[in-house]
């Protein structure tokens, strides 16, 4: 069995036990991002409209196509027979592979050229015209090398991104009987021409895929880097192409605004070297189109994964996946990999295939901002999950932790006995800079586990004395609703009091409504809906019935609250009502101290010469919320500048239960985070998710990082003065 | 609009971009002796080409991609010429046309500076309203390339390895 074949739980070892899979990955994603912002940049300002309208308009385009899909196939269908070519739709993999095993066959075809066909990926062809006695042999040279390996592409552009040069010189070698020096890439990309020169002159057909198929003349349109494409298609006298019937779109004008975002978002080219539009069979020769269903008609009925369909196979949602960095396409996907291919899998290829790899998905929310065709990918992801969980796929100790978290007395009381359990360990001296020292397997010594401090973030607001407010505070005579958030009470209560604190600064007063307990999202991450909505019920039974505005410290609730809720809800109108209500009241910390609580510019300036920089809750970030650039609102209270930090958007790493159920990757993540924080020479890394702050602060811990992790409401908090 | 000149400037700044060169000549005859400077072979010009030059080596008319295969220089004629992208528009219809683009190492690409347009959008608007260009039409844009190994950016992979776009004036 090969690295990309074998079962999810082996994918997934062999990655992270491959050591230079993840520096390889570290470096493409971050040379890609540079020259792909570049590319958009210079389309922004050639264009005069922004990244986000180009790829609206081009996914609006996709949108109305997709509505009328049977009226466009036909348009195509109709076009293309008249030009020459047999246009045929499938529904399944099956029937594809009986087709071109069947024309083959009656054409005496034994070989057939590649040129390189996702969707030829998909159903697998290679290995079923293999068992037909077809020969298939890939002419791209990353196709290639993978299907000389017997291989997946783990990349949809660049598919052989895995392998070492070292690899490749070794494979090459044995498929051409001579040796390769593995420092000469050079060497071995002519080895290409040499190798496959003799099946182009022999092979019977050509197969290509289509980045497009233009229903107005019925053309397809393919962008290859290499020319093997056109020699693919201009040598045997069969051409097949195999595409996904979401290719369709209804003109060449939809074809150019395509490819305005393609190349750049791909290989962050301007144009690809070879746009390639055939229109027909050539003269003398046969052109077989095969548009396959394989699910597709499906996911369109899907109400939320239905915009999946948009995908023009960039890959880019890969090139800004943290955990596609760490693991790597074999293991984070199927045969379609990166986010995309989280969630298009279970169409094409079932839940269980799609099933292994959702838990690794950190939802930071970063492919979504680099699609091009705004595919509300972090949304999609939760909702595969939620079915992976549906149909038995969730792992018990997430269930029993999920089920215990859900009880809201159960969950104080077990605190409560972490808490003391804590004191103890702090006597009798296993607690080191707060964090317990316990003997740990090794595979989650990256992270310190937290000790417990004793009482909570509610009872430290409940017994000190309110913080006076600033003068003319704009928000004097309200009172607020303090969500304290479930980790952040028990595990930063001091950020929970420092919250307080500063909201009482801006002038309102606070108060703690009982047993607020979790909003759900733990459970909702994890794709188990209805524990989340048993919690967030409760949460919303606490915080209901008042016209008080909410505020947390945590913006990951606020996003559950105004992103999840609906969902949870969206068949049940009583408490979808009353779940708006409540949301629609709530503020992250970091918006209140902007807006309604706002405090004045440099009000909080020491004139300290503590160096900070600022890691943003990258989900938040993402979105592009109000309030989600922490730095900009320190800056603005202190007066102090942030040092510059790289990738101050990335995720950290904690993702939820990700960190938990796969830590190699919670690890490498917070490695790549740390590494930047310890570039910025900061004294003080602060953020603004409680789950990051615990995170981060535990990784430092492990680390032996000598930098100290705050909540911003703390590092703000300490500067409030005494008696303003 | 961005004038003629402009557009000879920007379509040069394109090619470089993609690895590719532009070469000003006043004639099909410049053409002919840049590509025959550059070696000892007779060039290898494609039907198109052959019109005006009437000289060079036309691929074989049954098996035009083996008599050319790996041949030093190839002349081939573009219909437009994309400024903003560095491209060319090869219409070619039958692989005798293909033969000279896909297979020598070092293609030229002769264009009228008339016809070099601003916009790949402008390309494609002219390829909607010519049915017949469109049943093999290539927007070439410098020389093939891959990145498969190591994302190591090698340049001249199956097709040419060198491309320049000589703009007649």
């Amino acid at each position: 069995m090969s690295a990309s074949t074998a079962p999810f739980k082996v994918r997934y070892r062999r990655s992270v036990g491959d050591p230079d899979l993840k520096p390889r990955l570290l470096d493409f994603q971050r040379s890609w991002r540079e020259s792909r912002d570049a590319q958009v940049r210079r389309l922004e300002q050639r264009t005069e409209r922004s990244f986000g309208e180009l790829r609206r308009d081009f996914a609006a385009v996709k949108d109305s196509t997709l509505e009328r899909l049977d009226d466009y196939i036909a348009e195509f269908r109709a076009q293309a027979e008249a030009a020459g070519a047999t246009v045929i739709e499938l529904s399944s993999a099956a029937e594809a592979v009986d087709y071109i095993a069947g024309v083959c066959k009656s054409r005496g075809i034994e070989l057939v050229v590649k040129s390189k066909s996702m969707v030829s990926e998909e159903i697998e062809l290679n290995h079923e015209l293999e068992r037909r006695g077809i020969t298939a042999i890939e002419t791209d040279l990353g196709e290639w090398l993978l299907q000389l390996a017997e291989e997946r592409p783990s990349h949809l552009v660049m598919p052989a991104i895995h392998q070492k040069r070292q690899y490749v010189a070794e494979i090459l070698g044995e498929e051409l009987g001579r040796e390769f020096d593995p420092d000469d890439i050079p060497a071995m990309v002519a080895s290409a021409r040499d190798g496959l020169r003799g099946h182009y002159l022999s092979a019977g057909a050509g197969l290509t895929g289509a980045n497009a198929l233009v229903a107005e003349t019925g053309s397809i349109m393919v962008v290859t880097n290499e020319g093997n494409m056109r020699l693919a298609t201009s040598l045997p006298d069969v051409h097949f192409v195999t595409a996904g019937i979401e290719k369709l779109i209804p003109t060449w004008a939809d074809a150019e605004r395509q490819l305005q975002l393609l190349p750049r978002s791909a290989t962050a080219q301007t144009l690809s070297t070879y746009t390639t539009c055939i229109t027909g069979a050539q003269p003398g020769k046969e052109m077989h189109i095969i548009l396959l269903d394989n699910g597709r008609r499906a996911m369109r009925e899907t109400g939320t994964i239905g915009d999946a369909l948009r995908c023009i196979r960039c890959g880019a949602c890969a090139n800004v996946c943290p955990p596609y960095q760490i693991v790597g396409g074999h293991t984070f996907g199927h045969i379609y990999t990166g986010a995309i291919g989280l969630v298009n899998t279970s169409f094409h290829h079932g839940i269980e295939e799609a099933a292994g790899p959702q838990g690794l998905c950190v939802s930071c929310g970063a492919c979504q901002t680099v699609c091009p065709v705004d595919i509300p990918l972090p949304k999609q992801i939760l909702e595969v999950r939620h079915r992976a969980h549906e149909s038995g796929h969730a792992p018990l100790w997430e269930q029993i932790a999920l089920r215990l978290w859900a009880k809201p007395r159960l969950f104080r009381h077990l605190m409560g006995l972490a808490a003391v359990g804590s004191g103890i360990a702090r006597l009798v001296g296993l607690v080191h800079r707060d964090h317990l020292r316990l003997p740990m397997p090794k595979r989650l010594r990256w992270r310190s586990v937290p000790a417990l401090p004793l009482r909570s973030g509610q009872t430290l607001v409940k017994s000190r004395p309110p913080q006076r407010p600033w003068p003319n505070s704009p928000s004097t005579g309200q009172t607020v609703d303090l969500f304290a958030q479930c980790l952040a009470d028990r595990l930063l209560p001091t950020a929970v009091d420092s919250a307080a604190s500063l909201i009482e600064a801006g002038g309102a007063s606070v108060n703690l409504p009982d047993s607020q307990h979790c909003c759900g999202l733990p459970a909702f991450d994890a794709g188990d809906w209805e524990t989340a909505r048993r919690m967030a019920k409760h949460t919303i039974e606490a915080l209901e019935g008042s016209e008080r505005q909410i505020v947390t410290p945590a913006p990951s609730c606020v996003i559950s609250m105004q992103d999840h809720w609906p969902r949870l809800f969206d068949h049940d109108l009583e408490w979808r009502d009353r779940a708006a209500a409540v949301s629609e009241r709530v503020h992250d910390l970091a918006e209140w101290l902007e807006g309604p609580g706002r405090l004045p510019n440099g009000c909080l300036s020491k004139g300290s010469r503590k160096a900070w920089t600022a890691h943003r809750f990258c989900q938040a970030s993402n979105r592009n919320d109000a309030g989600a650039r922490i730095d900009q609102l320190v800056e603005r209270l202190t007066s102090e500048s942030a040092n510059p930090l790289q990738e101050p958007d990335v995720c950290c790493g904690f993702g939820g239960l990700t960190s938990l159920a796969a830590p190699e990757v919670g690890e490498g993540i917070l490695e790549r985070k740390l590494a930047c924080v310890a570039e910025s020479g900061c004294d003080t890394l602060i953020t603004n998710n409680p789950g990051c702050v615990i995170h981060l602060r535990a990784g430092a811990n492990a680390s032996g990082a000598s930098h100290q992790t705050l909540h911003y409401a703390d590092f703000l908090a300490a500067r409030l003065p005494k008696d303003p | 609009m961005i004038t003629r000149d402009e557009r000879s400037a920007v379509l040069a700044a394109g090619l470089e971009a993609a690895q590719g060169e532009l070469l000003q000549c006043a004639s099909w005859g410049d053409v002919w002796r840049y590509a025959s400077s550059l070696t000892n072979e007779t060039p290898t010009v494609s039907p198109a080409a052959y019109e005006h030059l009437q000289q060079g080596d036309l691929p074989d008319v049954n098996d035009p991609l083996r008599s050319i295969a790996d041949r030093a220089v190839g002349i081939t004629q573009a219909e437009l010429a994309i400024a903003e992208t560095g491209s060319v528009l090869l219409i070619e219809p039958s692989p005798r046309d293909r033969a000279v683009s896909l297979l020598t190492k070092h293609l030229i690409v002769a264009v009228s500076e008339g016809d070099i347009i601003e916009e790949l959008a402008d390309g494609f608007r002219w390829l909607a309203r010519q049915p017949r260009a469109a049943s093999y039409a290539t927007f070439v844009t410098g020389p093939s390339r891959t990145a498969d190994i190591e994302r190591s950016l090698t340049i001249g992979v199956q097709g040419p390895s060198r491309l320049t776009v000589a703009v007649l004036a």
